[in-house]
């Protein structure tokens, strides 16, 4: 794929349930290196959204591409994570052992593993946890050791599906640091959120509203478009226009 | 498909597995308790029924045929002897007091020999051999048949007795002799017919109730999701699934072979080998209905709730207790549906018979047939997204 084209690309992406249309007309574009904000409130369609370009759920219409391929992806899987929004790691499992599956799933090589486990729990700060049941973890640890299971392979593209809901302000702070890090690297991250104030943090922000998106641009340029100073009421008042 | 990754999927199957001890024992114990308790109730013969006996019969010149058939009675460890009035004591009243005691449940049976018995029995000898009418001679046994087991034991005990004695006295031999040649299964006891049957119905009971718990919750806590998004495939992920639980069945039967041989000496004169190959093919075809199960469950709850669909025709149908012969004609057809049914059969003619493969492969087959199916259904399953 061209380096200088989009990593995540949908076109009148569209998602249908039963007397519901939870994404409509959705056109993406990320570039490589980018830290992208879908934000909107609850059921605006973000999550399934994400699932659709993850290939969870298949487009009633449009269509997404991922690293130049169409999703469902086939070849580029590997280069992809996913964090989904519950915290969808084994219980039963110690943390170690959770991290040293996710990393099987990608056929990371034995030896490589070990080391690439160590890295990640370094990164989430659960070193000293590693060999400890996930069940016996608090929420905030088991949300570390959800991303640390999304970067195990070291992904290129990185969806996060509201990472920071549920976690205290410390660690809040930290992971966003921690995506700031991963972007320099030239990861390309797209992440939910429904917490306008730290979506301020994204190189670009999409918003979404009944599962369309009503504004894209920088934090910036969207809270001067509407004269706004923060994310909230640029939101609300995007939102007015779309309704007016 | 990589094994890589589909052992990837087992080895965590089974890490979970081991974390959890309680599930560990509810995998070992459970065909554990249930090999040792069918093989101590069902496999145990009947003894010390209670029986009581009043003996009117006055004999013929000093010789009486109920006391005979009495004392042979009283020497059965079936039986056991509660009340026996024998001539001089037995009177109406007594043999309405024995009847009485079959009434009230202190005695299974009351066995009462009419005055005249051996009188009669001598007469119907004599009509036989010089070609008269014959009039069979009574005994008569007041019997508590709320119990057709023990019933049936009475019956044929007062009827063993009864043909010894007439062996013993008169020579009275039938002219027709049974020559039976067994076959298969010389010496096999109740507990050898049965313990196949345990060995599939506890593989495939704990096989199933993990299986089905185990993607209700990969599903209820996204773990599913999150797997289907790495490049592992649909069949490789239900493969390491059933590998793992495939496994775990195969340890289950390890347990219940070894308590069978060594509490209840049960034979194996077949290849143990073999039986195990088809308690896996069992265990992944369950697992696999399982899975299939799970996607219609929204809960752990509502998928415990498919047990005792899946399990009751499985004990009542399959051929684990009682033969196949016995089902109703009307319910037979069913039994051609439940997997456990080519299990138990192929794993008893394997364990009892001594067949090899040659012989029970068409039993195998369906369940390969059963387990591929389910598998591919499975994988098909997760394939298809919403």
């Amino acid at each position: 794929m061209d380096d200088d084209g989009p990593v995540i690309e949908t076109k009148g992406l569209r998602k249908e349930f039963p007397g519901l249309v939870a994404v409509d007309s959705l056109d993406l574009r990320v570039a490589r290196g980018t830290l992208y904000g879908l934000i909107g409130p609850n059921g605006s369609g973000k999550t399934t959204a994400i699932k659709v370009i993850v290939g969870l759920m298949r487009a009633s219409a449009g269509e997404a591409r991922v690293l130049g391929e169409r999703v469902p992806l086939r070849t580029n899987r590997h280069r992809l994570g996913y964090m989904p929004q519950d915290i969808a790691i084994y219980p039963d499992l110690t943390v170690r052992e959770n991290l040293e599956f996710f990393a099987g799933l990608y056929s990371i090589p034995k030896p490589r593993i070990g080391s690439r486990t160590e890295e990640v729990l370094k990164v989430v700060d659960l070193l000293d946890r590693k060999d400890g049941l996930v069940s016996q973890l608090s929420g905030g640890m088991r949300h570390r050791v959800s991303l640390a299971c999304a970067l195990v392979h070291d992904p290129e593209v990185l969806f996060l599906d509201e990472p920071t809901v549920g976690i205290d302000p410390e660690l809040r702070v930290g992971f966003w640091r921690f995506f700031q890090d991963l972007k320099s690297k030239g990861k390309t991250i797209v992440l939910t959120t429904h917490y306008m104030d730290e979506a301020v943090r994204c190189d670009v922000v999409g918003m979404m509203r009944g599962g369309r998106l009503i504004a894209e641009g920088t934090p910036s340029s969207l809270m001067t478009q509407t004269g706004r100073g923060n994310l909230e009421d640029a939101f609300l008042e995007f939102a007015g226009r779309v309704v007016a | 498909m990589r094994l890589d990754r589909t052992l990837v999927v087992a080895k965590k199957t089974l890490r979970s597995l081991r974390h959890d001890r309680r599930t560990v024992a509810f995998v070992v114990l459970v065909p554990l308790l249930m090999i040792a308790l069918f093989g101590y109730t069902f496999g145990g013969e009947l003894k010390d029924v209670k029986v009581s006996i009043v003996d009117l019969d006055q004999g013929v010149l000093g010789n009486s045929l109920g006391k005979a058939i009495s004392n042979d009675l009283a020497n059965s460890s079936t039986l056991m002897i509660m009340e026996h009035y024998g001539p001089g004591q037995a009177n109406a009243s007594k043999a309405d007091a024995a009847i009485g005691q079959v009434k009230d449940g202190k005695v299974w049976a009351a066995v009462v020999f009419e005055e005249g018995f051996s009188a009669s029995v001598l007469e119907a000898i004599f009509n036989m051999t010089h070609g008269l009418p014959v009039e069979q001679a009574p005994i008569k046994v007041y019997l508590d048949s709320s119990n057709p087991n023990i019933a049936q034991a009475v019956s044929q005990e007062v009827q063993a007795a009864m043909q010894r004695v007439l062996v013993n006295q008169y020579h009275l031999v039938s002219p027709i002799v049974l020559d039976s040649e067994q076959v298969y299964g010389k010496g096999a006891e109740f507990i050898d017919f049965f313990a196949p049957g345990v060995m599939g119905l506890a593989a495939m009971m704990v096989t199933f109730m993990l299986s089905i718990v185990s993607f209700v919750h990969e599903r209820s806590s996204f773990t599913l999701e999150r797997v289907l998004t790495s490049p592992i495939s649909e069949g490789e992920f239900v493969a390491g699934y059933a590998l793992a639980f495939g496994l775990v069945g195969l340890a289950q039967s390890l347990v219940i072979l070894t308590t069978a041989v060594l509490l209840f000496d049960v034979r194996i004169v077949g290849s143990p080998i073999l039986v195990l190959l088809v308690i896996f093919l069992l265990a992944v075809g369950m697992q696999g209905l399982g899975f299939l199960l799970s996607s219609r469950a929204k809960s752990e709850f509502q998928a415990i709730q498919f047990l005792p669909l899946v399990l009751f025709p499985s004990i009542l149908l399959a051929g684990v207790f009682w033969p196949l012969e016995a089902v109703p004609a009307l319910l037979r057809p069913i039994s051609n549906f439940i997997p456990l049914t080519y299990a138990v059969d192929a794993c008893r003619s394997i364990m009892i018979r001594g067949w090899g493969i040659e012989k029970v492969w068409p039993s195998m087959l369906i369940l390969t047939l059963f387990a591929a199916a389910m598998l591919a259904l499975s994988a098909y399953g997760l394939k298809k997204r919403g």
